[in-house]
């Protein structure tokens, strides 16, 4: 009997998990830088709108472009953050830190765009707020989250701005408060502009019935006007 | 982590362990090729051909046998018909009348196939026994190569060939070529190891002092193949196999008919492994007792987990859509596609599961190297996409018959 080939190969075996395993978290860890990037590139571009809006008083509403500020940008942070999140887990410390960003770059993107809207009367925003849970209380959040997702593929220019209810940030808790949302009322919940919020899952054709600003977007595709 | 998913990292450390393991052995002890040269000596040699309902094959076979490339006075053809209802009696009685010096025939009431092969054995004069399932072909010089095989050293017993599907056509038997090809390499490792497992119906070879010192093949749970190979190995008797002796088989043309037969194999292991069991992890019997026994037992365990875990999370999933589907309303659309690394599944059990395939793409094409076999890239696609799905059934069902001590059947 040749023990030492059993050992051979158990030692390669766990070589091979050991590599499968060393692989894996350094692409999570690219991830992670990468997403790390992007928010950094997104709040200088938020910044240097801010800078922009302080220099001037107020900013020249005839060069606003229809969808001024990074709505594009902060879709494809969420989800990325979203693959991240999937991969390592809802509660890995970096994922939480980059959540806590992204969340703060949303609020800061919701903020400069009232103030444009307060300053330009031809930008007419239509945004939802919306507030799920990833802590097993929200088992429809998933369908929520669905139909948000897919009006915002319909309609580029809906803004839709998505937070971790329980997600431990003061901005965001301030949020809450200013917009009296409250979770014992049941997750999902969503506010459409300054409106009140909505509780509980709706399907697509609630929404859209709760959002008639969206008969004033464009939508992607010809075949859905 | 789930312990489901632990689960699976368990199953698949398990057999990325048996694979490198084989390719340990592989680098070992490279098989030879296949020479020119004859033996130094011609055993006499009986090939038994127990057949039951076999008319469609048999004159195929016994052609084969005929066509040996093997002195004629050494050897000589034994059909047992094993109470056969169709026309296989007849067929074999034609061959007779043709070479009455070369083949004899018996029948019998309908007993099983060990049965069949016993009565060969009591009837036959040969030194050397070969079996040759009636539905299986060899080729001209596979009992020159199995001969030389018994003069490389006189304490081998019995040899194993190098099997290979008979004119695959079908999509179900190319899967099944692409198998045997896979069985190819396993067999000759487990020869590295002297593990062999089963001594195949089609064209297994024995030196007679086998049956004179063990005792004839049993029932053995309609596996009398394998039990045989288990009892030669409880009583130290040396099997090999020559991967260039080779023979072609016919394999079952339908899901139903691949069911049985494999449902039939997998109980028997396990019935046998259970009348065997003190041979599990007992050094006494080496590479057999530590290695191949358990892990083909863990394989079948690991097999049906993998099968069910995945069947879980393929309806886990299929349900929470069709829930959301239904609560959100949202019609049937394609997810974005992104054309980002970023987005390209590159978790743990990604790698892993890819290091076990390729580990099973290079032992495929090793033992397609060894026996020389075409395999078409048909072949390779339709056996990594149907294999994993049709064996968990044969499993679950043999494990569930062996828990109720159910009988396998034949067909």
């Amino acid at each position: 009997m040749n023990y030492q080939k059993y050992a051979l190969a158990f030692v390669i075996t766990a070589a091979i998990f050991g590599t499968a395993f060393y692989i894996a978290n350094r692409l999570d860890a690219r991830r992670i830088s990468d997403i790390r990037t992007t928010q950094e590139a997104v709040a200088t571009d938020i910044l240097s709108l801010e800078t922009q809006f302080d220099l001037l008083g107020s900013i020249d509403c005839a060069t606003l472009p229809d969808t001024p500020i990074l709505s594009e940008e902060l879709a494809s942070l969420a989800s990325r953050l979203s693959v991240a999140e999937q991969n390592l887990g809802s509660n890995n410390v970096e994922v939480l830190a980059l959540k806590k960003q992204y969340t703060l770059l949303e609020l800061k993107d919701y903020v400069l765009m009232r103030q444009i809207t307060q300053k330009c009367p031809k930008f007419k925003p239509v945004y939802v707020l919306y507030f799920y849970s990833n802590q097993g209380d929200c088992p429809q959040c998933t369908a929520m989250g669905d139909v948000l997702t897919y009006l915002r593929q319909e309609y580029p220019a809906l803004r839709v701005y998505s937070f971790d209810y329980h997600l431990d940030l003061s901005a965001l808790r301030t949020l809450l408060t200013l917009r009296k949302i409250d979770a014992e009322k049941g997750l999902p919940a969503f506010a459409v502009n300054n409106r009140a919020a909505v509780y509980g899952v709706k399907d697509l054709e609630e929404t859209t019935k709760l959002i008639p600003e969206l008969k004033t977007l464009a939508t992607s595709t010809p075949s859905s006007q | 982590m789930d312990i489901g998913a632990l689960g699976l990292y368990v199953c698949l450390f398990v057999a990325l362990y048996f694979e490198v393991f084989l390719m340990i052995s592989f680098l070992e002890k490279r098989p030879e090729k296949k020479t020119k040269i004859l033996p130094r000596h011609y055993p006499t040699v009986s090939m038994l051909v127990p057949c039951f309902n076999e008319g469609k094959t048999l004159a195929g076979t016994l052609d084969s046998l005929l066509a040996l490339e093997y002195p004629k006075d050494k050897l000589d053809i034994v059909v047992i018909d094993d109470g056969s209802r169709d026309n296989t009696a007849t067929i074999a009685q034609e061959y007779v009348a043709k070479h009455p010096e070369r083949i004899s025939f018996f029948q019998k009431p309908n007993g099983g196939k060990y049965t069949a092969l016993n009565l060969g054995i009591e009837k036959s004069h040969g030194e050397i026994l070969g079996c040759l399932d009636a539905d299986s072909f060899v080729v001209a010089d596979a009992l020159i190569e199995a001969v030389k095989k018994f003069e490389t050293d006189a304490s081998i017993m019995a040899i194993t060939p190098a099997m290979k599907v008979y004119r695959p056509r079908t999509i179900l038997e190319l899967i099944q070529q692409v198998e045997y090809t896979f069985g190819i390499f396993y067999k000759k490792m487990f020869d590295n190891l002297s593990a062999i497992n089963v001594l195949p119906g089609p064209f297994s070879i024995y030196k007679r002092a086998v049956f004179e010192k063990i005792g004839n093949f049993r029932h053995a749970h309609n596996t009398e193949d394998m039990e045989i190979a288990f009892r030669m190995h409880a009583n130290g008797l040396r099997i090999v196999n020559a991967h260039t002796a080779e023979v072609y088989t016919t394999v079952p043309k339908t899901i139903r008919a691949l069911l049985r037969q494999r449902t039939r194999w997998s109980q028997g292991f396990l019935q046998n492994a259970r009348d065997y069991a003190y041979m599990f992890f007992n050094r006494r019997y080496g590479n057999f007792g530590l290695l191949i026994l358990p892990f083909c037992l863990v394989s079948m365990c690991a097999g049906i987990y993998t099968a069910l875990y995945a069947a879980y999370r393929v309806c886990s999933f299929a349900t929470a859509r069709a829930l959301e589907f239904f609560a959100a309303g949202v019609p049937p659309h394609f997810p974005v596609a992104h054309l980002d690394w970023f987005y390209v599944n590159t978790t743990m059990m990604t790698f892993v599961v890819g290091s076990v395939l390729s580990l099973t793409l290079v032992a495929i094409l090793l033992g397609s190297r060894l026996s020389e076999a075409r395999l078409t890239f048909k072949s390779f696609v339709v056996y990594f996409a149907f294999f994993g799905l049709l064996a968990p059934l044969w499993l679950m069902r043999a494990t569930w018959g062996a828990l109720l001590a159910q009988e396998s059947r034949w067909r």
